[in-house]
Order: C-alpha cells, then sequence, then structure tokens
C-alpha cells in the first residue's frame, strides 16, 4: 500500500537540485546542484556548520519546501508534477517528523498529539486513539497518555514527538537536531531509540545534526557546506 | 498509495470539542465582541418591535379602523332621516367589518334624586360596544332583548355629575328624562377622549334606539359607525359600506371620513421605526463581525506554528481551513446563543422599565441568531483561507 514500485532507484532520488530566496532584492542561493541518493532502511547524518543549508536541505526533503530547480522522485512520486494535496498525502503517510524545539500542539494531550497524523488520513476517532497509545506505549509513555506537553519533560516531549512520527507507519524520518534541547543523557536516550527504530523496523533515518558524536553513530554522512553536498567517506 | 482521504466526521467533531473547550482560555473577549454584536441585534429588533406595537396601539384606539358615516340630505331637500336602517344586509354586502352601528343623537336636561345634569341621549343598538370601543365597569350593555324596555347605560363623567358623594349612581338606580324613568343597568368605565367620534360616550346616556321615540318624536339616524377587522383596506370598505348604505336611502347621500392621515402617520412612523432599527442592527452586525475577524487573524498569526506542524504532518489546505472555520463557527454559535439569551433579557428588561407589554418578536431570534452566524462565517472565511495558504516551510519557522 505505501509503495508502488519505484521509477528511480532508492527511497529519495535528487538530483541538480537548486534553492535560491530573494532576500532584499538580492539573489541568494542556498543550496546549488544538490545530487542525493538515500535507500531504503538508510541512516544518513546531515552535518554543517550553521547557515550551511543543512536545515534547507531537509525542508526540501520533507516536502515543506520546493526547490527552484532539479530533479526530485520520492518513493517513486515526481515532487514537481504533484499538487499541493499529494505533497500533504506523501508527508502524512510517508514521513516522519521530528524536531527540535519537539514541535506538539500545547492545547493537545499527548495522546491527541501522537493520534494527529492519522487524522489526516480518514481513519476514525476511535481507531486512532488506540493506535496512538500503542505508539506511546512503544516509547514507554502510556501513564502520560492525558497530559499535556507543558507537563512532560523535554525527553519525554520528544519521546511523544517519535511517537506521532511513527504513528502514521512512516519509510522516513526525517529529525532536525532532535537532541539539541535535550541534556546528554537523555540526548542518549533519544539516539538508542531512533536507532533501535532504524535497525528493528527498516525506517529510513535522515537527521540533521551538528554533533559529531551523534554522526559517528549512523550509517552515512553528508555534509553539507555552502550550499554543496559532499558525502563523508565516499569522497 | 492513495491520495485522496477525507478526515473523518469523528475526528471533525473531535476538533470542534478541543476548540469548544480551549475556547475559554483564549477568546473570552473575541466572545464578548460577538455576544455584544449578537445581543444588540436581537434586543434591538425586540425593542423594536415592542415600541411599534405601543405605538400601533395608540394609533389603534384613537380610530384608525373606525369609520363615521354621515347622512347629509340631498340638495335642499326637507326630508327627514329614517329612524332605522338594516346594518345587517350593509354587514353582509361588505366584508371586513367587524362591528357596526348607528347613533340617533338627542341632548337634554337628565334628572337623578332631584339633581340635573345636561346629557346626550344615544339611541343605538347593541354591537356600538364594540364599534365605539365602550368598556363596562358594571352591570352590562344593551343587548338585544332589551329593545322596547327602558333601560340606560350611563357614561362614567354623567353619572358622576348625577351622583353626590354618599348617594352616586347605582346599577338599579332610575334616572328621568321628561317624563320616562330609565333604569340604570350598567355603567361604563371613563373613555379616552374620541377625536372622530360623534358624540363622547362619557357624557352620554346609551338607550335602545327603539326608544327614543319616548324623547323626541322624530327620531332620526345621524351616524353609522363602523369598525373594521384589523388589517383592511379602510378606503375599500369606505367605498363598499357608502354603496350598501346608498341603497336604502332616497333623500340622502352618505359621507364616510376615512382617518386616513392617521392611517398615514401610522405607515410611515413604524417604516421610520423598521429603517432605524435596520440601520442599529446592521452597525452592531458589522462591529461584532470585525471582531471575529480580528480574533480569527490573531489566532492565525498566533497559530502560525500549529499551522506548520499540522502540514507537516500531512494537513492538506483544506484540513487548515476547515479548522480555522470551524472554530469561528463554533466561536459565533457559542457567541450568538449567549447574545440571544442576553439580548432577550435586555429587551423584556427595556420593556418592563418602559411600562410596554413585552412581545416576542417573531424574527428577532432567527434573524439575530442567523445573521450573527453568517457575519461569522463570512469574516471567518478570509483568515482561514489566510492561514491555509500558507507555506509549510514559512509556518514552521520560528518568529
Amino acid at each position: 500500500m505505501m509503495t508502488d514500485t519505484p521509477a528511480h532507484p532508492g527511497l529519495i532520488s535528487l538530483q541538480g537540485i537548486g534553492k535560491r530566496y530573494q532576500l532584499a532584492g538580492q539573489e541568494l542561493s542556498i543550496l546549488n546542484d544538490v545530487c542525493l541518493s538515500i535507500a531504503k532502511g538508510d541512516s544518513c547524518g546531515i552535518l554543517g556548520a550553521s547557515g550551511s543549508g543543512k536545515s534547507t536541505l531537509l525542508n526540501i526533503l520533507g516536502l515543506l519546501d520546493l526547490p527552484n530547480c532539479g530533479r526530485y522522485h520520492f518513493a517513486g512520486h515526481d515532487i514537481f508534477s504533484a499538487s499541493p494535496d499529494q505533497l500533504a498525502a506523501i508527508r502524512n503517510q510517508q514521513i516522519g517528523f521530528v524536531f527540535q524545539s519537539f514541535n506538539l500542539l500545547p492545547r493537545l494531550s499527548a495522546l491527541d498529539n501522537v493520534a494527529l497524523p492519522l487524522s489526516y488520513r480518514g481513519v476514525s476517532r476511535h481507531e486512532s486513539v488506540e493506535q496512538a497509545l500503542r505508539m506511546l506505549e512503544q516509547v514507554g509513555l502510556a501513564e502520560r497518555a492525558h497530559h499535556r506537553p507543558a507537563d512532560l519533560s523535554g525527553g519525554q516531549r520528544q519521546r511523544v514527538a517519535i511517537a506521532r512520527a511513527l504513528v502514521g507507519k512512516p519509510s522516513v524520518i526525517l529529525a532536525d537536531e532532535p537532541t539539541g534541547n535535550l541534556d546528554s543523557t537523555t540526548a542518549q536516550e533519544i539516539m538508542d531509540l531512533l536507532l533501535a527504530l532504524n535497525r528493528e523496523q527498516q525506517v529510513t533515518l535522515i537527521i540533521v545534526t551538528h554533533d559529531p558524536h551523534i554522526a559517528e553513530r549512523l550509517d552515512r554522512k553528508i555534509l553539507v557546506r555552502n550550499g554543496v553536498v559532499q558525502e563523508a567517506g565516499c569522497l | 498509495m492513495s491520495l485522496r482521504v477525507e478526515q473523518s466526521l469523528s475526528q471533525l467533531l473531535h476538533e470542534a470539542f478541543i476548540s469548544l473547550r480551549t475556547l475559554g482560555k483564549r477568546s473570552i473577549l473575541a466572545l464578548l465582541g460577538i455576544v455584544i454584536g449578537s445581543s444588540s441585534v436581537v434586543a434591538l429588533i425586540n425593542i423594536g418591535h415592542n415600541a411599534a406595537v405601543d405605538a400601533a396601539m395608540i394609533f389603534k384606539d384613537m380610530g384608525t379602523d373606525t369609520l363615521v358615516a354621515q347622512f347629509p340630505p340631498k340638495g335642499n331637500s326637507p326630508a327627514t332621516m329614517r329612524a332605522s336602517l338594516d346594518l345587517e344586509a350593509v354587514r353582509q354586502a361588505v366584508p371586513g367589518i367587524a362591528h357596526i352601528g348607528a347613533l340617533t343623537l338627542f341632548s337634554g336636561p337628565m334628572v337623578f334624586h332631584g339633581r340635573t345634569a345636561n346629557a346626550n341621549f344615544v339611541g343605538t343598538t347593541p354591537d356600538i360596544k364594540d364599534a365605539m370601543r365602550i368598556v363596562v365597569r358594571e352591570g352590562r350593555f344593551l343587548s338585544a332583548f332589551d329593545a322596547n324596555e327602558t333601560y340606560g347605560v350611563i357614561g362614567d363623567q354623567l353619572a358622576q355629575a348625577l351622583g353626590v358623594p354618599g348617594d352616586p349612581v347605582k346599577l338599579g338606580d332610575r334616572v328621568r328624562i321628561n317624563d320616562y324613568l330609565f333604569l340604570v343597568i350598567g355603567i361604563l368605565h371613563s373613555q379616552p377622549r374620541a377625536i372622530l367620534m360623534p358624540v363622547q360616550a362619557n357624557e352620554s346616556l346609551f338607550i335602545p334606539a327603539e326608544g327614543m321615540r319616548r324623547i323626541y318624536a322624530s327620531p332620526q339616524i345621524g351616524n353609522v359607525i363602523i369598525r373594521a377587522t384589523p388589517g383592511q383596506d379602510m378606503e375599500r370598505i369606505a367605498r363598499d359600506a357608502s354603496a350598501a348604505l346608498q341603497r336604502q336611502l332616497t333623500d340622502h347621500t352618505v359621507d364616510i371620513q376615512v382617518p386616513q392621515q392617521m392611517i398615514d402617520g401610522m405607515t410611515r412612523q413604524s417604516r421610520t421605526f423598521a429603517y432605524l432599527l435596520l440601520a442599529l442592527g446592521a452597525i452592531s452586525l458589522v462591529g461584532g463581525g470585525v471582531g471575529v475577524m480580528n480574533v480569527m487573524l490573531m489566532n492565525v498569526s498566533e497559530r502560525r506554528r500549529e499551522i506548520g506542524i499540522r502540514m507537516a504532518l500531512g494537513a492538506r489546505q483544506r484540513d487548515i481551513r476547515n479548522l480555522f472555520l470551524l472554530e469561528a463557527v463554533t466561536l459565533t454559535a457559542v457567541g450568538a446563543a449567549c447574545g440571544a439569551v442576553i439580548g432577550m433579557t435586555a429587551a423584556w428588561l427595556y420593556a418592563w422599565m418602559s411600562g410596554w407589554a413585552f412581545a416576542l418578536a417573531a424574527a428577532a431570534l432567527p434573524l439575530g441568531v442567523g445573521s450573527t452566524l453568517l457575519v461569522g462565517l463570512f469574516f471567518g472565511i478570509y483568515p482561514a483561507v489566510s492561514a491555509s495558504k500558507l507555506q509549510p516551510v514559512e509556518a514552521l519557522r520560528d518568529e
């Protein structure tokens, strides 16, 4: 159900991707001729200094932003020819996001936060709550299901966010500095959780980070420098 | 992979419930604006309605639904007017007549226990009671069985003029006119002065028309009073009644005055009321609507991040639009409901303080609540659409 036969090798395939912004009348080039291919089950770190364009790359990978030029195929879908609704559906069914600042909805309980992606898929309320509860159990937070995010610690919030990213059974998890706001012990636990998911469930893991220790634990390291992408170890 | 999915109803209801539950914290002020807008519309319409009813009642009492017929002789014909007319035939011929009665007038002194007062003697038929809006305080009015009796119904002012403290005119007393004693069977309430009436009930003694010959040798009908059923075209009734009466008369013409000026005044004032209320209601509604838009726009900019998160999780543009529209409608619905209650209470209080009868205007609730909802929807659409048009990456970016 999730994947058609991909027309291009790999789950994610970027060719000649460029991204420019108009800023105060000046053309600002963020990404130049990015070519990248990520296969199902990979774990990649995207590394780079602040302002190198790594967040922009993540936004493009996550279909939150559209590149100006190039070719991008995600699980067989041509991103340039997809409608906004189709992009939303791909995000909903194929991608799970984990953010540095957790990005939980403060008005909703942990359970409702986790159940939210399912509501955009036509799953009934009852069923989505059941699945969300199972997912919270998996990250070890079942007894906190009815707490608001404000009542949870940073590590707990990130675990809720991971449960939310996983509830839709995505093929890719995109994490933007997932441990950036956590202390080192908690960061370790979160990384263990993410890597376990990658290992056990073959979920493709893409993590933006500037922490070399985290990058060490991932299979591939992609360096972004001044809008140009290099793969460490390959070059 | 299926790319077309709709949010299920249970999920939409849950979203609505969540937004309702958190409404209290987020948008009390917005709610207040909407409540004020909606309640003022409901209150204005109802207060206006009550004022119009009150004003219409004043005009009605002055006799806008009453016609008075006179019978001037044709040319210089010396013929006397008839002593009786077939009013039942007129009633049959003209639809829309509620009450009709003829008056035969004569005036002279009247004596009670040695005290004398000048009075109008009105020979008439029982239906004149309703045609002239006469209210009986004690006893009863003349009936169809009293035709040959020497019974009289006395006006309030006349009764006071004839009585003294300790010896008032009571039911069962007899009053003397010339050589005849008339038994008082009814005493009337004090009536307001009727401008259009040829005779004031307060200063009159009503006796059966057939008995007028006892007082006056050749009684003639002076006037016919016609009262129309509500909502009739007075011009038409006047025309038809005039024709019907003319058929019974040979030497006299029929002259019916329509209280047109009063009717015009009444229509004009009710139109003025309607316009005034329309303007006031529209202004407060627009005010309430702008309040809704303000709150929703604030809501959108406050929750840009939430919009971005929802989009990242797979919400389509229409899901975001529906979310905010749903909230706007929930907000206005709650506001409209509160406004309806408060508006009605205010209208009732106002009526109570002004001494008006409180009547529920049929249009007030549906119009007030409906227009508030419509305004909420109208002013909610722009913020909702502008929220849905955000790019996910823009919405997610930290402020």
